[in-house]
C-alpha cells in the first residue's frame, strides 16, 4: 500500500539562488555552496521529500560528484541525478551510478534528459538533432539495462553506441533494487515512447488535468508512472499566494524576460516550447491553480501551482485523478516553500490518501 | 625553498581489503562493497596523517568510478590529494573538466589527474572505445587540447579534430584551488608518444620503475622539456632487508600456487603498452634482481605495477635517492600488504627521507656531500 502513495520530490536547481533562472546562463554561478545544499537535503529528509533533483548543464557542477558529496552527509534522502546521453559511455555511466549507490546505500534515482538546447550540447561534443538524440538515448538505455541485469558480458552494436564484452564489477547496491529508479524528462512523442520502454516514470510539464490525462494515457497504460515537473507558490491564503506570484515576476523584471526570449529561441524541446506557447495565451491561468505568468521570466519550469494549502491539495488530487502519481516541485525560495508544503500540504494529502484507501470504493 | 624541492610520495588505493597481500592475483567482484568503501576511506585517512601527498584512484571495470569517489574521500581528509585516473575515450572532455572542477570545489583543489591510455583494448571495448594504441594517443592529444583550453577559460572553446569536436564550449564551474587554475596532470606511459603528450599537456611523466640507468636515458627528453618524472612501483619494505626478501619470495610462491596460468593471461591481455612490455622483459631476464633492490618476481602473477622496490628502510631510502639522482622527483607506491606497508613507509622511511633531504639542502658542498648525509648507510 505504501507504494500507492504519491511521491514528492524537490529540485535543488535553484537552492540558495532563488532567482537563478532569471539570469543569463553565462552569468549563473557555477559554484554552489555545499553547506547550504547539505542543510537543504537534511531539511528535505525532515519534510518527507522522497528525492532531490540534481540538474545537469554547463552552468552547474557535475551532478554525480555533487550528489556523492551530499550523499555522504545525509541518511534518507534520494538523489535524482540528471544525466544526458551523449556525454559519456553508457558503461562508465552505469559504473558512476553504481558507485553512487555504494556511497549512499542505494539512494540514487536517475533523471535522463534528452536535452533542450542544441547550442549547449555542442559544448559537450554532441551534434545530433532532437530525433537522433532520442534514438541515441534509446541505445544508451538498452546498454545500461543490460549491464544492470547482469546477465553476462554485454555486446551491443547500434548506430550511436557499440560495446563489446562489457561488464563492471561494482554492482548497484540497494536493499531492494538491482538498478536505480529511472525518470525520463520529456514531453514529445519520442519521450513518451522512450519512457515506456526504459523508465519507471515520465517527468513532464503540467497542462490542464483533462488535457494532460489524454497525453499521458499511453504511458500509464504501459505501467510507467507519470510525474509533474511544476513550481509551487503556496501561502496560507489564496490571496497571499496571488500576491507572491505577482511579486515574483516584478522581482524577476525585464532582464529576466529578455533572457528567456533568448532561451526560447535556442530550444528544440517540445516541452519547453509548449510552456512558452501556453504563456502566450491571453490568460495566464490554465486552470484555477495552474499559472503560466512566471514562464516568460523564469522559463518553462516556472509553470506554477498557485494557491492556499487547500488549493494545493485540490490541485494535487485533480492530477492524481488524471493519473499523475509523482510531483517534482521548485519554490521561490525553495526552503520556505518546502517547509510550508511539509507543514500544511503534505499532511492533508496523506490524510486524504488514507481516507480514500479505507473507503469501500477506494 | 627546501619544501618545494622535496620529493613527493603518492600511494595507489588498494581495490580490496587492505590487509590481503595476495590481492591482484585473482581479481573478482568485491563481496561487501559498502564495507570495502569504508575500508578504503580509512586507508585514505591514514595516508593523510602519514604525509602522503596524494592517493591514486585507479580506473577500470573492476573498480568504482574514481571521480565519484574523489569528492567523498576528499571530504573525509585534510591534506591528502586525489589523483583521479582518466581515459580519454569514455567521456566528453567538457563533462570531464566539469567533473574535475566539481571535485576541486569539494576539496579546495586537492585533485590531480592521471591520464592513462588504457593498456587493454579488450577492456576499452567494454566502454565503447575501439581505437588502436596509436589512434588512442592522437585522440588523447585532442582530448587534452580541449581540456587545457577549458581550464584556461578561453571561452567559447571551438575545436574540431579527427576524433573530438566541440563548439562554443563554456562551463561555469571553475577549478578551485589556492595555487592553480587547473589540476596537475600525470601521463602514464613509457613510449616516445607518452613523452610528447606529457610535454604538450602534462606536469609529469609517470613511468613503471626500471633500473635507474636505463630509466635515466629514457626520461631525459622529458626532463629536458621541463616536466617532472614520477615512477610507479610496489614497495616491499620490512624492518630488515632479509625480512623483506623473505616476504617477497613468500608472496611470489603463494601467488604462483594460486594462479598457475597467470603469466600467460597477463602477457596475452596487456602487451600493447610499451611500459608493460618492458616490465615483462625485466621479469624474464636471468636474474629477477635488476639492481640490489629492484625485483620483478611478482610481475608474472600480479602485473607490471608490481615491479618491486625491496628492502629495509635503509635500502628503500637509498633506492629512492638513486632515482632522485637521475631526475625522479615523485614516487607512486603500492604495498603488499597495502596498509602495513603504507604505515611502515610513513613512520619508518619517510622521516629518514625528509632528514636526508634537509641535510643535503643545508650543505653547500659538492654533490658527494649528499651521500654523506644519509642515515646509517650500508649499501
Amino acid at each position: 500500500m505504501d507504494d500507492m502513495r504519491l511521491r514528492f520530490h524537490w529540485s535543488l536547481s535553484a537552492v540558495g539562488d532563488t532567482m537563478r533562472r532569471g539570469k543569463a546562463q553565462t552569468t549563473m554561478s557555477g559554484a554552489f555552496d555545499l553547506d547550504t545544499h547539505a542543510a537543504f537535503c537534511r531539511e528535505a529528509e525532515r519534510c518527507g521529500i522522497d528525492s532531490l533533483l540534481m540538474a545537469f548543464g554547463f552552468t552547474r557542477p557535475d551532478p554525480f560528484t555533487w550528489s556523492a558529496a551530499l550523499g555522504s552527509r545525509t541518511e534518507k534522502i534520494n538523489f535524482l541525478t540528471a544525466i544526458r546521453s551523449g556525454v559519456c559511455s553508457p558503461t562508465l555511466f552505469v559504473q558512476q551510478v553504481n558507485t553512487l549507490s555504494v556511497i549512499t546505500g542505494g539512494r540514487v534515482y536517475i533523471n535522463i534528459v534528452a536535452g533542450r538546447a542544441p547550442g549547449e550540447h555542442a559544448y559537450y561534443g554532441d551534434f545530433l538533432s532532437h530525433d537522433e538524440r532520442y534514438e541515441r538515448t534509446d541505445e544508451f538505455w538498452r546498454i545500461c539495462h543490460a549491464l544492470w541485469r547482469g546477465d553476462g558480458p554485454v555486446d551491443f552494436t547500434g548506430r550511436h553506441y557499440r560495446v563489446e564484452g562489457a561488464r563492471i564489477n561494482t554492482p548497484f547496491l540497494s536493499a531492494d533494487r538491482d538498478r536505480p529508479r529511472i525518470y525520463l524528462g520529456g514531453n514529445s512523442e519520442q519521450a513518451i515512447q522512450l519512457a515506456v520502454r526504459h523508465a519507471d516514470c515520465l517527468l513532464t510539464f503540467p497542462d490542464a488535468p483533462k488535457v494532460l490525462a489524454e497525453r499521458i494515457r499511453p504511458v500509464l497504460d504501459s505501467g510507467t508512472k507519470v510525474g509533474l515537473l511544476v513550481s509551487m507558490i503556496a501561502k496560507p491564503t489564496r490571496d497571499e499566494a496571488l500576491d507572491a506570484a505577482a511579486e515574483l515576476i516584478a522581482k524577476a523584471g525585464d532582464t529576466a524576460r529578455d533572457v528567456h526570449r533568448n532561451v526560447r529561441g535556442g530550444t528544440d524541446s517540445v516541452g519547453f516550447r509548449s510552456m512558452y506557447q501556453m504563456a502566450d495565451n491571453d490568460s495566464a491561468w490554465v486552470t484555477r491553480y495552474l499559472w503560466t505568468g512566471a514562464v516568460p521570466y523564469l522559463g518553462a519550469p516556472a509553470i506554477s501551482l498557485v494557491g492556499s494549502a487547500d488549493d494545493m491539495v485540490e490541485a494535487i488530487f485533480e492530477y492524481r485523478d488524471a493519473g499523475v502519481t509523482e510531483f517534482l516541485f521548485t519554490g521561490f525560495p525553495d526552503l520556505e516553500q518546502m517547509r510550508f508544503f511539509a507543514a500544511e500540504v503534505l499532511p492533508r494529502v496523506r490524510e486524504r490518501e488514507r481516507e480514500s484507501a479505507s473507503s469501500p470504493t477506494g | 625553498m627546501a619544501t618545494n624541492s622535496r620529493m613527493r610520495f603518492h600511494w595507489s588505493l588498494p581495490p580490496v581489503a587492505a590487509t590481503n597481500r595476495l590481492r591482484g592475483v585473482n581479481s573478482g567482484p568485491v563481496p561487501d562493497q559498502a564495507a570495502n568503501l569504508q575500508g578504503q576511506l580509512e586507508f585514505c585517512r591514514r595516508a593523510d596523517t602519514l604525509g602522503i601527498d596524494s592517493m591514486l584512484l585507479p580506473i577500470g571495470y573492476q573498480r568504482p568510478d574514481p571521480v565519484t569517489l574523489a569528492g567523498v574521500f576528499g571530504a573525509a581528509t585534510e591534506n591528502l590529494r586525489f589523483m583521479v585516473a582518466a581515459r580519454s575515450g569514455v567521456v566528453s572532455p567538457t563533462y570531464f573538466v566539469q567533473q574535475i572542477n566539481t571535485v576541486s570545489a569539494l576539496t579546495n583543489g586537492r585533485v590531480s589527474v592521471n591520464a592513462v591510455l588504457g593498456h587493454s583494448s579488450a577492456e576499452l571495448r567494454y566502454y565503447g572505445d575501439f581505437l588502436d594504441h596509436d589512434e588512442r594517443y592522437r585522440r588523447t592529444d585532442e582530448f587534452w587540447t580541449i581540456c587545457d583550453a577549458l581550464w584556461r577559460r578561453d571561452f567559447p572553446v571551438d575545436f574540431a579534430g579527427d576524433y573530438l569536436r566541440v563548439e562554443g564550449a563554456t562551463i561555469n564551474n571553475q577549478f578551485v584551488s589556492p595555487e592553480r587554475s587547473s589540476p596537475e596532470v600525470y601521463f602514464s606511459g613509457s613510449s616516445e608518444q607518452a613523452t610528447r603528450i606529457t610535454l604538450a599537456h602534462g606536469d609529469s611523466l609517470l613511468c613503471i620503475a626500471e633500473p635507474p640507468d636505463e630509466l635515466a636515458k629514457r626520461v631525459q627528453p622529458a626532463l629536458d622539456g621541463g616536466v617532472e618524472i614520477s615512477i610507479v612501483c610496489t614497495q616491499l619494505s620490512r624492518p630488515t632487508r632479509d625480512e623483506a626478501v623473505r616476504a617477497a619470495y613468500d608472496i611470489a610462491r603463494e601467488a604462483a600456487e594460486r594462479s598457475k596460468n597467470a603469466r600467460q593471461h597477463f602477457r596475452r591481455d596487456k602487451v600493447e603498452s610499451e611500459g608493460f612490455q618492458r616490465a615483462y622483459e625485466l621479469s624474464e631476464r636471468d636474474s629477477l634482481w635488476t639492481t640490489p633492490y629492484l625485483w620483478s618476481g611478482l610481475v608474472p602473477y600480479m602485473g607490471p605495477p608490481t615491479v618491486a622496490m625491496v628492502g629495509g628502510p635503509d635500502e628503500i631510502v637509498d633506492a629512492i635517492f638513486e632515482y632522485h639522482e637521475v631526475g625522479v622527483s615523485q614516487f607512486l607506491f603500492q604495498g603488499r600488504p597495502d596498509l602495513d606497508t603504507l604505515i611502515f613507509f610513513g613512520e619508518e622511511i619517510l622521516p629518514r627521507i625528509r632528514r636526508r633531504e634537509d641535510a643535503s639542502a643545508t650543505s653547500n658542498g659538492p654533490p658527494t656531500a649528499s651521500s654523506a648525509g644519509k642515515d646509517g648507510g650500508h649499501g
